[in-house]
């Protein structure tokens, strides 16, 4: 019981890294990226390339992923420089259905649809990283890590920048502010973290094709991300962790059909996600609409 | 003959995108709501049409009415019972998103548990393709596909032309405040706009229940194409959305000549892309402030 | 279908209230399928099998105590594979694992090899299986058998030499590429053009005017699930009318089903139903009483591998020895061959079988066996 509780904090920390870097960009800088799985797989592959072909220590291999990472969000970070709300959701919806055909494609890096497999454990100075144990304290290592970075970043005036962007960007230009190199470097900071998520997942797994990067997986994050509150530090994460859960929380339903679990549980997010954008649109983690500024 | 057969699908793959997408564009760009939960209005649609038709055997006719009652009362649900609630007390883009983004997932999965979730289609004999010229292959269906992208386009631009309401409509588009001061109400209108909206994605489901065939998961498909067109025609006219649908049908099969069949979905989306980056606006559409 | 569902919903209800209170001798092995998402209908094809496995193994008493089964469910994605697996192996603690989806089975075979757990694939057919390690075995031959056993058939009986190749780009389809490209110029034929779509693909009606171009006898379909129904609708309504021909993953029933499937061909492990072997007989007459309808190939690989377990368990329990992974693997390799549905099937070095291929024709009325061929 104890290593089936390790195994799910594990895959839980992995997920709210995903759902806080997703927040960053959504919550604070109002774009809404519905792409964020292409950097997951973007930071899962070139971790495990690196890993298979060159070196399988965490300290070359996460950088190398969260550079390839921060690099390719430019592709991201062009469209959110020109336009904004359902533009910009058209063109990152654009960006998922590429990265999933590229990811398909391009055998030589991702292995095509057969993804890689026998990707060797993470290293840390020689050591390899061996029992599940270790695993789920990288993990929640790396979950501290990430929230220390987005609380300092959030807190620091590149924050309240951002805020300033989110909620009137004409106002902040007229500032002074330069809007489009802080939109490009918060786009290019949660990349580069999602990729530190991505590599973890990758070596946890030693196994990764496109099938955990495709459309449904952002679509998981948003609800996550949106159901635990954006724009909040704890959202994010009761966000991953509730939906995380549910699949397992609904498996002992017993008088549930087991085959329509997984429907079931779709529903069941589909339905807060309504609910609360009608009752509650700041989630569950935050403010209640009559406390939602206009 | 590749090419001119090539050419032909494309039109008439276009022509049902342009059927999607025209539902969609007056929708979004009438309410500025992004109706997401238009592909699972399709969906809700098409499964209906199959139900009755193919499973309980009815007659076409009954099945296409049952079909439309069941788009209409969706698509008018969805904006008395889910967006009005929201937009009366915020309304922003991402809130009302979120909310059709919530109801699409509970279609496709209320959908995959009552119908089943493999892959379901009607027969008919009209999706047999007849050797018009040697190597040239068209469907019955593709002829009626076309037609009725012509009649339905060319009846919702009298409609929005010619009469009052469809007037009001297009004055919501415009301006929704100035709408309310002469006396109409805009709730009112936007109502109708969806009831409209979703009664036009009837033939392109019925027509790709028929031909394609169904699942689902069909309404992602569905919603990227509408969006495409929509955002590469011009947001607010429906000439563009109509435009963009088929020269996306026919830029994904032309693709064919030239590149494998893997990268076709994936042309599409790289002339989305650039049209975002380079003319948001769209073929027709006005100019949007960045 | 509806009836399947009862079944395993109340198979679990009784799983669920006895798992309360079980006794040390009862036996668990695990399965993880689909139950849910666009794959459930597999789940509920494999799990058809491995249930009637698991009676008539505690109607013999041929073990033990009495064998239950555990379904999580993988929804045929690597993630929720490995989180179902886990709870296999660390909460219920099976020896033995059923697995389906070659994505799944993937991310479960390290899981597999660190715990000492078996896991069993009764399903894919890619040849990529093969390599997961030494727990993870296959009772299904793989996909250049299935191949190799079709070609000479079509070339020589049906005297067709130009094919078409349509198939999803992974090691599956790729397999299955290599293996015309290699073996067709042997045989007589020639492989005309190979068309890789993608796995979401929907739309085929522009490369049904490619497959028309290039002017085919026959056309190999490797594909799966929905797509492939897809595919042969779209291709008859575009004027193509030659014959296809594909894998096992044509026996599932909505592609028996499909109208236009009519006159497939498709390999699968030769399994003679109207065999008089006390083993495929009884297989065949029970599952015919219960569902009403005769078995398909992915149902009795599925019931071989349950039974499979069943025969290794016997003997570890004669020689007094537990029931574990190490033993389950050890007791294989020395046991080799095993008396199963369809035959003797004999188990090679890497965990995967060999054994006579059939090719079956869809007929719209069950299906029938077109030619039985034998290595």
């Amino acid at each position: 019981m104890l290593a089936y509780i390790i195994n799910l904090v594990t895959l839980i920390s992995i997920n709210a890294v995903l759902a806080i870097t997703l927040n960053f960009i959504m919550g604070y800088a109002g774009i809404f990226s519905m792409a964020h799985a292409v950097f997951f797989g973007v930071g899962a592959y070139t971790a495990a390339y690196f890993a298979l072909n060159v070196s399988a220590s965490f300290f070359l291999a996460v950088p190398v992923a969260m550079l390839a990472a921060a690099v390719l969000s430019l592709v991201l970070a062009l469209p959110a420089l020109r336009v904004r709300g359902e533009y910009f959701v058209a063109a990152s919806l654009g960006l998922q259905v590429l990265g999933v055909t590229i990811f398909s494609e391009w055998k030589g890096f991702t292995g095509g649809l057969g993804g890689l497999i026998g990707i060797p454990p993470v290293e840390f100075f020689g050591y390899g990283l061996s029992s599940n144990t270790q695993y789920m304290v990288l993990a929640l290592a790396c979950l501290l890590l990430v929230v220390l970075v987005t609380t300092v970043l959030l807190r620091s005036s590149f924050g309240r920048n951002l805020k300033a962007i989110r909620d009137s960007e004409s106002a902040a230009h007229a500032f002074g502010k330069n809007v489009a190199t802080i939109k490009t470097l918060s786009v290019a900071i949660s990349a580069a973290l999602t990729a530190v998520a991505g590599a973890l997942y990758a070596f946890y797994l030693g196994f990764i094709n496109v099938e955990s990067f495709m459309l449904d997986t952002s679509v998981l994050l948003m609800a996550m991300v949106i159901i635990g509150g954006t724009g909040t530090l704890l959202g994010p994460i009761v966000g991953a962790m509730l939906l995380m859960l549910l699949p397992s929380l609904f498996s002992y339903m017993w008088f549930l059909p087991a085959t329509e679990i997984g429907s079931i549980q779709q529903i069941a997010y589909g339905a807060a996600m309504i609910l609360l954008m009608i009752y509650r649109p700041g989630g569950l983690v935050g403010a209640s609409k009559k406390q939602v500024a206009k | 003959m590749l090419l001119l057969q090539l050419l032909i699908n494309g039109v008439q793959v276009g022509a049902l995108y342009a059927l999607i997408a025209v539902g969609f564009s007056l929708i979004f760009g009438s309410t500025k709501v992004f109706h997401f939960a238009h592909g699972a209005t399709f969906t809700i649609a098409a499964y209906i049409f199959y139900y009755l038709y193919s499973v309980s055997e009815a007659h076409w006719i009954l099945a296409v009415l049952a079909a439309t009652a069941g788009a209409v009362a969706f698509g008018v649900f969805m904006d008395r019972c889910i967006y009005a609630p929201i937009q009366r007390h915020e309304g922003s883009f991402f809130t009302v998103f979120v909310a059709s983004l919530g109801a699409g997932i509970i279609v496709q999965n209320l959908v995959g548990m009552i119908f089943g979730r493999g892959f379901v289609s009607v027969t008919t004999p009209l999706s047999r393709s007849i050797e018009l010229l040697p190597g040239l292959y068209v469907a019955p269906l593709s002829g009626i596909a076309i037609l009725c992208a012509i009649v339905f386009f060319g009846a919702l631009q009298i409609f929005l032309m010619r009469t009052n309401v469809g007037m009001g409509l297009r004055a919501l588009s415009e301006n929704p405040e100035l709408v309310r001061v002469y006396g109409l109400s805009p709730r009112r209108l936007s109502t109708i706009v969806f009831a409209l909206g979703s009664l036009l994605v009837i033939p392109a489901a019925i027509i790709t229940a028929a031909s394609s065939g169904l699942n689902p998961a069909i309404a992602h498909h569905i919603m990227l194409i509408s969006l495409a067109a929509t955002i590469v025609g011009g947001v607010g006219s429906l000439r563009g959305a109509a435009c963009a649908g088929l020269l996306l049908g026919m830029s994904e099969n032309l693709a064919l000549m030239y590149l494998g069949p893997q990268w076709s979905e994936a042309v599409t989306f790289i002339v989305l892309f650039l049209f975002i980056l380079f003319r948001p606006s769209g073929f027709f559409g006005r100019a949007i402030a960045s | 279908m509806i009836a399947m569902k009862k079944v395993l919903a109340v198979g679990l209800l009784s799983f669920a209230a006895g798992a309360s209170a079980v006794h040390a001798a009862d036996v668990t092995i695990g399965a993880l399928f689909p139950l849910s998402g666009p794959n459930a209908s597999y789940g509920d094809v494999f799990g058809s099998g491995v249930n009637l496995a698991a009676e008539h193994i505690n109607a013999d008493n041929l073990i033990n105590g009495k064998l239950t089964v555990q379904y999580e469910d993988s929804q045929a994605l690597p993630q929720q594979g490995l989180i179902g697996m886990n709870k296999l192996v660390n909460v219920a603690k099976v020896p033995y694992v059923l697995s389906a989806f070659t994505g799944v089975s993937k991310a479960i075979s390290t899981t597999a090899a660190r715990t000492k757990t078996v896991a069993v694939n009764g399903g894919g057919v890619g040849p990529d299986l093969a390599d997961l390690g030494p727990y993870f075995w296959n009772v299904i031959p793989l996909a250049n058998d299935e191949v190799r056993a079709m070609l000479p058939y079509l070339v020589k009986e049906r005297n067709m030499k130009r094919f078409v190749l349509v198939y999803v780009d992974d090691p599956l389809g790729e397999g299955v590429r290599k293996e015309l490209n290699s073996t067709l110029p042997g045989v007589g034929g020639e492989l005309v053009e190979a068309l890789s779509v993608p796995a979401t693909a929907q739309q085929f009606s522009g490369i049904a005017a490619r497959v028309r171009a290039a002017n085919p006898d026959v056309i190999y379909i490797a594909s799966y699930g929905s797509q492939q129904s897809q595919i042969m609708k779209q291709f008859r309504d575009n004027g193509i009318t030659q014959q296809f021909v594909s894998y096992t993953a044509f026996s599932i029933p909505e592609t028996n089903a499909l109208p236009e499937a009519k006159g497939a061909l498709y390999t699968s492990q030769n399994i003679d139903w109207n065999s008089s072997d006390p083993v495929t007989k009884r297989f065949v007459d029970d599952y015919k009483a219960r569902h009403n309808k005769m078995p398909t190939a992915y149902v009795a690989n599925y019931y071989n591998a349950v039974r499979l377990f069943g025969l290794l368990a016997q003997e570890l329990d004669k020689q007094g020895k537990p029931i574990t992974g190490e033993n389950l693997l050890a007791q294989r390799i020395a046991m080799k061959t095993f008396d199963l549905v369809g035959g003797k099937v004999t188990f090679t070095e890497n965990g995967t079988v060999i054994s006579p291929m059939q090719i079956n024709e869809i007929d719209g009325a069950g299906g029938k066996v077109a030619a039985v061929v034998k290595e």
